[in-house]
């Protein structure tokens, strides 16, 4: 049963640097054309299931104007929602304006997720975020009065130059926009973006993990907890729609460049605009047999606190975890830990975690 | 077709200087082939020499000339130009009576246009020089012309050609007729007949490549290898036009293929003598000498359950190669493999290269090393071609090492900087000679193990790659060597050994230690890497523990690329050797052969 549905806006007023996913710049006529062929996707895709979680994604999704808000919305009526599902929706915090507010929380958004990435107006620039910081308390004031009570804000860190003193100033900020949920990323300098393309650099090694330590640290002074590789939350505001990719359960993904899960295949759809109007929706299908649903299984629920419920487990695939990959070895070196029949990556080696997983799925058993 | 119509002949040359391009116009201009079957090189027969650029196996070919109302045999018996391959080139020559000497226009004569010529003219061979690439706009034939006159050619021997236009082809075939001299063998005599080359197929078993000295072979006499002893009947003759030709017999002053239905690869030995076993002839022809292999390298399967198809491939590989040598060792390290033996550089690069592509075997190969003598305090001498086989310091009375005299040849612009690393690699200085005013030779004598190194690189980073180079070994010489070892994790990694001279121990360490660094990937805990002579640490670099290895984000679900993502890190793994508990990629074990400073 697909309770989850992923939704993407590809459209932005600005590029970022860093950013590699699938955008285009905003236009009128693009987003009218994008919207007609999205409708189709989904009549031709969704069965009627009820959905607990929606994530409106982009590109920047609330730089859309009103009456094409308006449309995407009158799109998306068509799904079913449940009582308390969690619907996101992903932006810049200056296009989140009162008028657009109040027509999010009037079609059921009840979360927001806002790209902050950094408090310093060099970094910012750096990143190719133009973008006044200033406005975000302002913002966050006015989307908690029209009744938001569930916001997420983005960090990036470990950008060439930030030192550990900017890292604490971000940090800083952002706790004092009390909000429920934070994502931290460190930059990751993509092919195809413009960062690469200048010749950007990672930073050291040793000072992102130091960065990454403090913000663990200061993060959870503050009452968040990490329950997630690089996601913090008050308790009771995990991000449901993160975690059904982490819980490896099936989802749709509708719009230019998605991706989603259905019936054991996962799909990732055109990053082509004219294919995508065209109602050439799909790029590649992986078929997951049995033996891919494990691997996925094991890769994506290690990236959780939990990590793999070994009872779960076995309910799924009808055999114990330890007869398709020994992970004994790993145990015995601390680097994976086996508690009240979970099996889980220990936090402080949460930042060694794909060494950790390939090493894993090396202990395959064959036979 | 009668003898004196026949003439057998190679084409000999410093690397690069038109020696296939020049074969194929050949053959293109005896019709023996269609412009448009002529793919580049058409006599390089492996992939392999034809994406370097080199002739690795000799092949032979039968071309018709027509000429004054006679028809003409050719036998075309392509060489390899490099110096590591003169063992071939002299087995090519010896089914000769003449040879052309290509010099390119626009390089004049090099390093191996010499050597070539000198084993060309051992081989009492008639010379043809020839001037190619003429209509390249940097041609200059009037300075090559003196520089031939130079080394004892007269202008009006000297031939001129453009291989790429045909320019000249017609006159080089003429001149092939009028001063090559046909063979001289006898028809009536007993058979007599060269074992040029061979090589395995996998349908036809071992196939040779053969030249009639005296008497006639026929399809289905029975033949003895005079010095194997070996008998077998002869299943098929033929000859290549290029493409290949069934016939009935082969008679004196001819080249062909020989199939005899022989699998065992140790009854061929090129340079062997065929007759018939029941008409033997008295004396066999004088072959070759073997030739010694100058430099060793361990060659190990980076998938240990592939060591006895390494074994088969060299074993195949050593049938039309008799220069290479390998005996099984074992590696701590590296586990199963072979130690193998090599005529010089390029002879080893190209093995390796044939072990992977042409049997699928992916190897891992140690740094190279030259053959040392070394006395013992109890006055026996033993033999060490790899550092792991090198004794206790206290046991060894002196070492001895292997030196060549090397010719460099080099627009006299560069002299100084050359003259400054032939002294940096230990070098002597011989003598130096001016071809013209601006080209110059210079000798020197060298341990061969410096030029193992990284002598090539440095040259031609020197010369901006115009200076050529060639080398023979002269004897040994004591040194003040030593066996250095790298640690890893304070273990020694027997396959990362070496043996240096003294002086140049510390900045080697020193180079591969930093090398290493580079090269091993961060591990779950810090790895030292020690340079060490007798337990003695040198030097000493630490590859710091793993502090990030995270797909930070998972934007939109897209899972299946964290996924892909995951896959190439588990085969990169896949590819690591583990050593101890250190992963380690292949590439560090020939870290050690590269001096070039990390970057």
């Amino acid at each position: 049963m697909i309770k989850n549905c992923y939704i993407h806006i590809p459209f932005c007023k600005n590029i970022c640097t860093y950013c590699d996913f699938c955008k285009m710049f905003y236009n009128q006529n693009m987003v009218f054309n994008y919207l007609n062929a999205l409708e189709k996707e989904i009549q031709s895709t969704y069965q009627g299931e009820e959905l607990e979680t929606i994530y409106i994604g982009g590109g920047t999704p609330n730089c859309l104007n009103v009456e094409e808000l308006e449309r995407l919305f009158q799109i998306l009526s068509i799904l079913h929602k449940s009582s308390n599902m969690e619907f996101t929706v992903e932006g810049n915090i200056d296009y989140f304006t009162e008028e657009k507010l109040l027509l999010f929380k009037k079609n059921g958004v009840n979360r927001l997720s806002i790209g902050i990435e950094s408090s310093n107006p060099e970094t910012l620039k750096k990143l190719g975020r133009n973008l006044d910081i200033s406005l975000t308390k302002e913002g966050i004031k006015k989307a908690r009065e029209i009744g938001f009570s569930n916001i997420n804000v983005d960090l990036i860190y470990a950008i060439d130059g930030e030192c550990n003193h900017q890292l604490d100033e971000d940090i800083s900020f952002l706790l004092s926009l009390s909000v429920e949920h934070i994502s931290t990323y460190s930059l990751m300098i993509e092919d195809h973006t413009i960062l690469k393309m200048q010749g950007e650099k990672n930073i050291d090694e040793d000072l992102d993990y130091s960065m990454y330590q403090t913000i663990c640290k200061k993060l959870k002074e503050n009452g968040y907890l990490h329950y997630e590789i690089s996601n913090f939350s008050k308790k009771g505001y995990y991000s449901k729609h993160n975690l059904c990719y982490w819980n490896n359960q099936e989802y749709y993904g509708f719009g230019l460049g998605a991706s989603s899960y259905l019936h054991d295949k996962r799909i990732t759809n055109t990053r082509s605009y004219s294919k995508y109007i065209k109602g050439e929706f799909v790029k590649e299908i992986e078929n997951v047999g049995i033996s891919e649903k494990i691997e996925y299984q094991i890769l994506l629920n290690l990236r959780k606190k939990e990590g793999i419920s070994l009872e779960e487990f076995k309910r799924l695939y009808k055999k114990e975890l330890i007869s398709f990959y020994n992970y004994s070895s790993l145990l015995k070196e601390g680097l994976l830990v086996l508690e009240n029949n979970y099996l889980f990556i220990p936090e402080d080696k949460w930042y060694i975690s794909n060494e950790i997983i390939v090493r894993l799925l090396g202990c395959e058993v064959y036979g | 077709m009668k003898q004196e119509n026949i003439r057998n002949f190679c084409i000999i040359a410093h690397i690069d200087h038109g020696k296939s391009t020049l074969a194929d116009r050949i053959l293109e201009y005896t019709g023996s082939i269609d412009k448009r079957e002529l793919k580049n090189q058409m006599l390089d027969s492996m992939d392999l020499e034809r994406e370097r650029g080199i002739t690795i196996k000799l092949n032979a070919v039968e071309l018709l000339y027509h000429k004054d109302g006679e028809d003409y045999q050719f036998n075309l018996i392509d060489t390899p130009g490099h110096v590591d391959f003169s063992y071939e080139v002299s087995r090519s020559l010896a089914a000769c009576e003449g040879a052309i000497l290509v010099v390119d226009a626009t390089q004049g004569v090099e390093a191996q246009t010499l050597a070539n010529l000198y084993l060309a003219l051992d081989n009492h061979l008639t010379i043809i020089p020839v001037i190619n690439k003429i209509d390249l706009p940097s041609a200059n034939p009037e300075k090559v012309i003196k520089e031939l006159e130079n080394i004892g050619f007269s202008a009006n021997e000297i031939v001129l050609t453009s291989a790429k236009t045909g320019e000249g082809i017609i006159s080089l075939l003429d001149k092939i007729i009028e001063v090559i001299p046909a063979p001289k063998g006898n028809e009536k005599a007993p058979l007599k007949a060269l074992i040029f080359d061979s090589l395995f197929d996998s349908y036809k078993g071992v196939i040779t490549s053969i030249r009639i000295m005296d008497g006639i072979l026929r399809k289905g006499d029975i033949i003895r290898m005079m010095e194997t002893g070996a008998k077998y009947d002869v299943v098929g003759l033929s000859i290549n036009t290029p493409k290949e030709k069934s016939i009935d017999v082969l008679r004196a002053g001819e080249v062909g293929y020989l199939y005899a239905s022989i699998k065992s690869i140790s009854d061929v030995h090129v340079g062997d003598t065929i007759t018939l076993d029941n008409n033997p002839c008295l004396e066999k022809l004088p072959g070759y000498q073997p030739m010694r292999p100058t430099v060793y390298c361990g060659i190990y399967p980076v998938d240990p359950s592939k060591f006895e198809d390494l074994r088969e491939a060299l074993n195949k590989l050593k049938l039309n190669d008799a220069a290479l040598t390998f005996e099984a060792e074992t590696s701590k390290a590296l586990g199963f493999g072979f130690r193998c033996g090599f005529l010089g550089l390029l002879h080893m690069d190209v093995m390796e290269e044939r072990v992977t592509r042409e049997f699928g075997i992916e190897l891992i190969a140690t740094s190279p090393s030259v053959v040392y003598e070394v006395e013992l305090t109890d006055h026996t001498k033993i033999i060490v071609d790899s550092p792991h086989k090198m004794p206790r310091r206290e046991v060894i009375s002196k070492i001895l090492e292997p030196y060549v005299k090397c010719s460099i040849f080099s627009p006299s612009s560069y002299i100084g900087p050359l003259m400054e690393l032939c002294q940096e690699k230990r070098g002597n200085f011989i003598g130096m000679d001016y071809l013209d005013t601006e080209r110059v030779t210079i000798q020197y004598e060298m341990p061969l193990s410096e030029i193992v190194y990284d002598f090539f690189d440095r040259l031609k980073s020197c010369t901006k790659g115009y200076a050529s180079f060639d080398y023979e070994i002269i004897g040994y010489k004591e040194s003040n060597l030593v066996k250095m070892d790298i640690l890893l994790n304070g273990e020694i990694v027997d396959a990362l050994s070496v043996i240096v001279h003294k002086d140049f121990a510390y900045q080697r360490g020193r180079i591969v230690c930093e090398k290493l660094k580079e090269i091993i990937p961060r591990q779950l805990f810090e790895v030292p890497i020690q340079a060490a002579i007798y337990n003695h640490v040198i030097a000493r670099e630490t590859v710091k523990a793993l502090r990030k290895d995270v797909l930070a984000k998972c934007y939109g679900g897209d899972i299946t690329r964290k996924k892909k993502l995951l896959e190439k890190q588990k085969e990169g793994k896949k590819r690591m050797k583990k050593i101890g508990s250190v992963d380690i990629p292949q590439e560090a074990f020939l870290s050690v052969l590269s001096s070039k400073e990390s970057s």
